[in-house]
């Protein structure tokens, strides 16, 4: 499978936090041939081990996505919602929904509209608490197909765009689990030492809590988070932001210095563009969990940098998704045992 | 009896940090019932029940001793005592609430009735009034780190309904004190953990978790309620039956484990109601992400008022969730 | 090793090299087992020969607050962050050191006489703030200083007033003093284990892997803590007091102390004569919160030197109460075996 039809598929598959099953399902399958022994464990985090009899490397991107849940169900047949993940309300308004109840149900997402507002109200936004979905049932037909707990998917299309962009939804993360299928492929045709674990991690959108108990699992001596991360778009401060069309390796106190340059050489070594970005604290992705599991791993992150995260648009650039898997798989051959010797140097 | 349980548990003095008091009326209370009993370093009690079957999975169930609290930080000089907060104790809450010390010595909590220029009044304008005059009086009586708890306070209110201090979570702790009395020849090994500094972010559970490396984990605890005038999330009555939780701020549970209880009630023959709660946490959050992961699930208590000094909870949903767990633990 | 030479040491958290560099330099003429984990912990153990003795870790952290560069200007000056918690109003007219060289740099802000009265009611934040190192245009700025290049203030070590100290980081060099001393002096029985370790003012970083690795009966952490005792303060918003000792805490927002090592403590202040008061106030947090919570969890207790100033270029503290940590911890060790 070509890594884009990969993404265009994954993105569409349902897998909000705490719910992975399926696209855990998607993902097993299209690696399992590329790896030794594939498992998916107690949280639904995918590990594929490719071995090698070299240090234990484990890459992580996730695969949960974010969405909606119902919370209550109205008189009126309405449906109020809660967030799994950090939704923005901001782009829920006449948003169109899958619920998936005794069934998957079409869903719009209404608020109450405009000219009903006061003046003040009008200048500011929606709250999540004055939407709702209508399913066009009335309340006795929606109360027999929709409990309290379903999920509520938002809507998927994958779009191309000029200069090599595309937009679809999830590409955070899935964007990443892309990346590491591309690598896979590539590692067919490349000598590793490295013992390889690539990790399609569970709800890091509530918390990178997959990734807790996959790394305590697989027990690593190097990680390698991957994730995505902001293009510039207006009024996005601009340290904060990257350019589209090359990955981002950040630096700070959660990155492992040495792992970091290792990283990045191994970038120029293949001519594979590399941008910076400073994180002062924690990343707020997998690398903060991967690297405190047991008694800590060295971890570095590789981020993709996005346009419009947490929308339904969330834009990238292709050619920059496959470096990545480029790269990814030439710094998995390159990890060596003799790297542990200049880690604290 | 369920009631004198609860009754038994709800007297007994623990704050976070200080459960062992609570501990101590577990042990007695199963004492004769189970197959051991032992403390950590943590202070969680925790208590095995073996089970019949040769394949028997170990399931964790969790309840925990401790609720909140206020900690003296400084003994004035006119006698009166300034407090911090042991878990999420509000200003609005306690004010004006009989407090009691370990030893039982009693205390007022006043929220300062003379306070200008302020929007709204927080911690920082509560004091504990001992009735010292003194400096020197006061110190006779505290020290500086002692905690206060609201006095015991047990109430009926209608045919059904229960209110007292700490409910959240000595329901629960009744709970599963019953569960491992009355659990006979089960199916799995129960191994109860009565846990401690939950109300300080789910640290007892954690280390248990670690420790017993469980198949399955199960949390006991109280749930808010959407049932009052103007609050309708989460959508949970009381009297309505225990709730399972589908998710919280600590934890989404696992779906097979909630899918067994939703089971378990059905072969119990009673109505469960499904929570979804926008905030708090239990004890589940932490077994669920220990060592590689154990699946989790958590039965609620519906409760209104959590952490004032009259949790309500309504007695029928106790029964219910007692026979819940009892298919549970043959079911999982 | 004194107290300024550990000052002196460059670490903000992760990149605490040269403090660990140090540090195990030392700690090797008292401790054979010392190895360097996964997280960049310094652990120095010593096996005990009485096994019926609870295992007991003593924990500082190596780490500082600090600042990292995140950009340049178009006008040549380094854009930045603080690491770990530095209030953006003390960073203000102060200087700077960038990079393992020790690279001179300043922080200024815009005269007084230029300012409008707006402009002067205005916290100065992060994105107005900026260190200058006079460099002549964005390029050179960016070959001396490049993206995540670490800083710290400058201060010079400097023991002023009835037995003070004003420097940089004594949180938590003081405890890594303690450390070292516990190793020195200590003929503790059970096994022992000393951990500096990484990242404390990050988020418990290092501790939390140093916590799991170990896995202790006991963990006393050593730390500075915030001292607000001055301008005025209501006794009670005060927490502790410089020179009346070492504070014990019997609770913050990452660990209630165990009950037991709390009362034992005190009591061993007591019989001893170690000066020592209770921390009042139950803000801040520190790495007793790994140690008590990670693997099967450990009893923990926390021994700090009170610090005025604390995340500033500044700290002070008393060099009665410095010592008084380390007589405290040994004073517990010995009661462990009465």
């Amino acid at each position: 499978m070509h890594i884009e039809d990969f993404l265009r598929e994954i993105t569409a598959i349902r897998g909000l936090s705490g719910d992975e099953a399926l696209v855990s399902a998607f993902v097993k399958e299209a690696f399992a041939p590329l790896c030794d022994e594939i498992t998916v464990d107690k949280m639904n985090n995918v590990i594929a081990r490719k071995k090698g009899p070299g240090p234990k490397v484990m890459f992580s991107a996730h695969l949960d996505e974010i969405g909606l849940m119902v919370v209550d169900i109205e008189k009126d047949g309405c449906l109020r919602l809660g967030n799994v993940g950090g939704v923005d309300p901001r782009i829920l308004p006449g948003q169109r929904v899958t619920v998936y109840g005794r069934e998957p149900l079409l869903g719009i997402i209404g608020a109450k509209p405009p000219h009903l507002l006061t003046d003040e109200d009008r200048k500011k936004n929606y709250l999540r608490e004055d939407l709702y979905v209508d399913l066009g049932f009335p309340y006795e037909k929606v109360k027999e197909l929709v409990q309290i707990g379903d999920q509520v998917q938002l809507e998927h299309r994958y779009v191309e765009l000029k200069n090599d962009q595309a937009a679809v939804k999830t590409c955070d993360d899935r964007a990443c689990v892309a990346i590491m299928y591309q690598a896979l492929k590539l590692l067919q045709n490349i000598r590793h030492e490295a013992d390889l674990y690539f990790v399609a991690s569970s709800q890091e959108e509530v918390g990178c809590r997959g990734v807790m108990t996959a790394a305590f699992g697989v027990d690593p001596d190097f990680g390698v988070a991957l994730d995505v991360c902001h293009a510039a778009t207006p009024g996005a401060p601009g340290w904060r932001t990257h350019k589209l069309d090359s990955l981002v390796a950040s630096m700070g106190p959660y990155i492992h210095p040495v792992l970091r340059r290792k990283l990045t050489e191994v970038a120029k070594d293949n001519n594979i563009a590399l941008q910076t970005a400073v994180v002062p604290r924690n990343t707020s992705t997998d690398a903060d969990e991967l690297g405190r599991a047991r008694a800590g791993v060295p971890t570095v992150l590789l981020e993709l940098p996005l346009k419009y995260m947490h929308t339904t648009v969330e834009t990238f650039n292709r050619n920059t998704l496959k470096e990545g898997g480029r790269l990814l798989a030439q710094f998995a051959a390159a990890v060596s045992a003799e790297w542990e010797d200049e880690l604290w140097t | 009896m369920l009631r004198d349980t609860l009754q038994t548990l709800l007297n007994a003095y623990g704050p976070s940090g200080s459960e062992h008091a609570v501990a101590e009326k577990v042990r007695e209370l199963l004492e004769g019932h189970v197959d051991s009993m032992k403390t950590d370093a943590l202070g969680n009690l925790i208590v095995e029940k073996f089970g019949a079957d040769e394949n028997a999975k170990t399931i964790m169930v969790s309840a925990h001793m401790d609720h909140i609290g206020l900690v003296v930080t400084n003994i004035e000089e006119n006698g009166f005592l300034r407090v911090g907060a042991v878990g999420g104790i509000s200003p609005e809450l306690v004010r004006g609430r009989k407090m009691v010390f370990q030893d039982g010595l009693p205390g007022i909590a006043v929220l300062e009735p003379n306070v200008k220029n302020k929007a709204r009044q927080d911690l920082s304008d509560l004091f504990v009034d001992i009735g010292a005059e003194t400096r020197e009086e006061a110190e006779k009586l505290v020290s500086v780190g002692d905690v206060c708890v609201y006095a015991p306070d047990f109430t009926y209110l209608g045919k059904n309904r229960v209110a007292s201090p700490a409910m959240d979570d000595r329901c629960a702790c009744a709970l599963l004190a019953e569960l491992l009395m009355y659990a006979d020849n089960q199916k799995n090994h129960i191994v109860g953990v009565f846990s401690t500094q939950e109300e300080v972010g789910l640290r007892g559970a954690g280390v248990a978790a670690y420790a017993i490396e469980p198949d399955i984990g199960l949390a006991i605890d109280v749930t808010a309620w959407g049932d009052t005038p103007e609050t309708k999330l989460p959508a949970v009555k009381l009297g309505k039956g225990p709730a399972v939780k589908i998710m919280d701020r600590s934890m989404i549970a696992t779906p097979a484990v909630r899918e067994k209880l939703f089971e378990a009630a059905q072969a119990a023959g009673v109505i469960v109601q499904r929570e979804v709660l926008a905030f708090g946490g239990t004890d589940g959050g932490a077994i669920q992400l220990s060592r590689a992961g154990v699946p989790t699930g958590t039965l609620s208590i519906p409760c209104r008022y959590v952490h004032s000094a009259n949790e309500v909870i309504d007695m029928r949903d106790m029964e219910g969730a007692l026979k819940i767990l009892l298919q549970f633990v043959d079911l999982a | 090793m004194d107290l300024k030479t550990l000052t002196e040491a460059f670490g903000p958290s992760g990149m605490e090299n040269e403090v660990r560099a140090l540090l195990k330099e030392e700690a090797s003429k008292f401790c054979d087992d010392i190895s360097i984990d996964r997280a960049g912990n310094l652990v120095c153990r010593r096996k005990g020969t009485d096994s019926s003795l609870p295992s007991v870790t003593f924990a500082a952290h190596m780490d500082e607050i600090g600042f990292i560069v995140t950009g340049h200007t178009e006008d040549s000056l380094l854009r930045f962050r603080p690491v770990g918690g530095v209030d953006p109003r003390v960073v203000v007219s102060k200087w700077v050191l960038l990079g393992r060289e020790r690279l001179r740099g300043v922080i200024g802000a815009m005269a007084i006489h230029l300012q409008t009265p707006e402009d002067r009611a205005r916290v100065l934040d992060y994105d107005n703030l900026f260190i200058d190192i006079g460099a002549n245009d964005k390029k050179e700025a960016e070959a001396l200083c490049p993206l995540g290049t670490y800083a710290v203030f400058e201060t010079e070590y400097a023991e002023f007033g009835d037995g003070f100290v004003a420097v940089r980081a004594l949180d938590d060099r003081v405890g890594c003093l303690s450390l070292l001393q516990i190793l020195k002096n200590s003929d503790y029985a059970g096994d022992l284990c000393c951990a500096f370790v990484t990242q404390e003012e990050v988020g418990l970083r290092g501790s939390a892997s140093a916590a799991f690795l170990i896995q202790p009966d006991i963990a006393i952490v050593l730390e500075g803590t915030a001292a607000n005792d001055l301008g005025d303060t209501e006794e009670r918003f005060q927490v502790c007091v410089p020179g009346k000792g070492v504070a014990i805490s019997f609770m913050d927002k990452a660990s209630i102390a165990d009950k037991g090592l709390f009362e034992m403590m005190k009591e061993a202040a007591e019989k001893n004569g170690i000066p020592h008061q209770i921390k009042r106030g139950i803000t801040g947090g520190n790495d007793a919160g790994s140690f008590q919570r990670r693997g099967k969890g450990a009893r923990t207790c926390v021994l700090s030197v009170p610090c005025r100033y604390i995340h500033s270029g500044n700290s002070v503290a008393k060099l009665s109460d410095i010592k008084a940590q380390s007589d405290l911890a040994l004073a517990f060790l010995k009661s462990l075996t009465a």
